[in-house]
């Protein structure tokens, strides 16, 4: 059957209306935006500033008395040799914290919202990782004065080695931020993302060469670090930090992390078009 | 007649073995209210999702200001304003930061976003907790907030699915002054309700949905004429009593129907006139009267009603 509802009031006037914003002014609106929950409860900011200075606290303290110099390299302080994997490691936590803040914009509705404005979809997700890799940086930048002031961080790379290194840090991050928001897009729930997260982040932390040299695991679990690209990423870092010779690490974890961010961007992209049917 | 600015065709939705819609036709002309009415999955929230391209047809077509919601989607959503049932505004966000970042989401500049959002948080009571954090708005609020939002762009075709749900009666009032001065500005609205008062009150047309498929449709006076009738109930407290009420109501030309064992009568009223009289009549003939309340046919009533005449609604 049909239902026709008949014309009796004509429009009055056409009001003004916007020209449909830019992809450059998306991009910035949302990206404002998802700056501005951040930074919206200040007790959450200094947390998550304070986080990795723990991290590196614990580790620095916990690990270093324990350090077998026989596993170590000489000549490197354990502090020299922990920084470049704390700033890659740091960075998982908030590259999974991604996913379950997009999860939970989901779940509050903005993301219907935003889909029903005529907004390019992957601008909120791009937005979104540009925040948490930008909240990263701070993080991080934060992290190497304290080491640098507090616990005697002087590697042999200096200055120039540090900032290389907290670059390639950072595109390793990038990359996992996508992985995760790519999860966020295709699970949509925060319960699962919590496990699936909780089960991705201390094997991607510890089974990997970042807090103790390879040689210094077991055989089992040294062929599940040699596989983790964290390996890659921490083992890249460290070379440009402590001037050590570059080989192929930096160029593998360049061309690794580069391979994970176009897959991860690609399925958050196609993940985030399938409807939000709530 | 002009084209219409919703138009969907034998449009269905089926989710693995669930059919949401089965079917269904509409046009809704320019600067008129459809309301759509129905109980708790009717299929009215995915009809509406569908129109505000959130979620793919299964079938059929479907087209808002002439824009197909597949093809056209961008189009579609350059134009519509949708308040859903939950309120999605973001919590982080003060009010005016929330409308202000939905205006330059459509490509307002940010000094022509800031006006509009000023000028919707004074119409909507919220220009006091502009400034405010929306994890700190009531739920009334938020609603509020949620529909202004909607209306950011001056959308030409607005959804509002249940908009009244969780509302206090003088917020509830004031939604309905608000889209009636919509309509009156030539916006088309879809409205969803579970309420056939809120129905009657701003409707243009009223299709009835059950079970994905529209059952009955018409303007809200045809509809209740098909439900049935509003009727009086009089209340005595004796048996005896009840009897003189009835005679003196049929004495003035009511279908009186007494129940003695529960000590009422009761009336078909149509209208004021009606209750007037009837209020009349039980006066002059002085029977103490205790109670008289007026039922109005409620959604129950238009279900049963269209259940009773199956062939009246097909052949409509």
């Amino acid at each position: 059957m049909t239902v026709t509802v008949p014309t009796d009031r004509a429009r009055s006037a056409a009001p003004v209306r916007w020209q449909p914003a830019s992809a450059r002014a998306q991009f910035a609106v949302l990206t404002g935006r998802s700056l501005r929950g951040l930074v919206a409860d200040r007790r959450l900011v200094v947390l998550t500033l304070v986080q990795p200075l723990i991290l590196l606290v614990i580790f620095s303290q916990v690990f270093g008395s324990m350090a077998s110099p026989d596993h170590f390299p000489a000549g490197v302080s354990y502090i020299d040799y922990l920084m470049p994997a704390i700033l890659v490691t740091s960075g998982i936590t908030s590259a999974v914290g991604s996913g379950a803040e997009l999860i939970r914009d989901m779940d509050n509705g903005v993301l219907t919202r935003f889909r029903s404005l005529p907004v390019g979809l992957h601008w909120i997700l791009v937005a979104r990782a540009v925040t948490d890799v930008l909240r990263t940086t701070a993080q991080t930048v934060l992290l190497l004065v304290c080491a640098a002031l507090c616990f005697g961080f002087d590697p042999a790379g200096g200055a120039w080695g540090v900032i290389a290194a907290l670059a390639l840090s950072l595109l390793v991050i990038a990359s996992l931020t996508w992985v995760f928001i790519a999860v966020g897009t295709w699970v949509r729930s925060a319960r699962i993302m919590q496990s699936v997260s909780g089960l991705a982040l201390f094997p991607l932390m510890f089974a990997s060469s970042a807090y103790v040299p390879l040689d210094a695991l077991p055989a089992w679990l040294r062929a599940v670090a040699v596989v983790n690209p964290v390996s890659y990423a921490v083992d890249a870092t460290r070379a440009l930090a402590l001037d050590w010779p570059l080989g192929g690490d930096v160029l593998g974890a360049v061309a690794t992390s580069l391979l994970i961010l176009a897959v991860a961007v690609w399925a958050a992209v196609a993940g985030f078009r399938r409807p939000l049917t709530r | 007649m002009a084209e219409p600015m919703i138009s969907t065709r034998d449009l269905t939705k089926s989710y693995d073995k669930v059919h949401a819609l089965r079917g269904v036709s509409l046009d809704v002309a320019e600067g008129t209210v459809l309301g759509l009415l129905g109980h708790n999955g009717a299929g009215k929230t995915t009809l509406v999702n569908i129109l505000a391209t959130l979620l793919p047809p299964s079938g059929g077509s479907a087209a808002v200001a002439g824009h197909d919601v597949l093809r056209d989607s961008r189009a579609v959503r350059g134009c519509i304003g949708l308040t859903g049932q939950f309120a999605s505004v973001d919590e982080k966000l003060s009010g005016f930061d929330n409308l202000v970042l939905i205006g330059r989401l459509l490509g307002a500049s940010a000094r022509q976003a800031r006006e509009r959002a000023d000028e919707l948080l004074d119409t909507f009571d919220l220009a006091g907790a502009a400034r405010r954090l929306c994890r700190t708005y009531s739920g009334g609020m938020r609603r509020r907030l949620d529909l202004a939002a909607s209306l950011v762009g001056r959308p030409r075709v607005i959804f509002l699915d249940e908009p009244s749900t969780g509302l206090d009666p003088a917020s509830r009032l004031s939604l309905w002054e608000t889209v009636e001065a919509l309509v009156a500005d030539g916006t088309t609205v879809l409205l969803t309700t579970q309420y056939l008062e809120e129905a009657e009150r701003l409707a243009d047309i009223v299709a009835v949905l059950a079970e994905g498929s529209v059952v009955a449709a018409g303007t809200p006076t045809e509809l209740k004429s098909q439900v049935g009738e509003r009727r009086a109930q009089l209340s005595t407290t004796r048996r005896g009593d009840t009897v003189k009420v009835a005679e003196a109501l049929r004495r003035a030309g009511f279908a009186a129907v007494q129940t003695p064992e529960e000590g009422t009568v009761s009336v078909p009223v149509a209208d004021f006139e009606d209750f007037a009289q009837v209020v009349r009549a039980v006066e002059e003939a002085a029977v103490p009267v205790t109670g008289l309340t007026l039922s109005e046919p409620s959604l129950d009533d238009v279900y049963l009603s269209l259940a009773a005449k199956p062939v009246a609604a097909a052949a409509r």
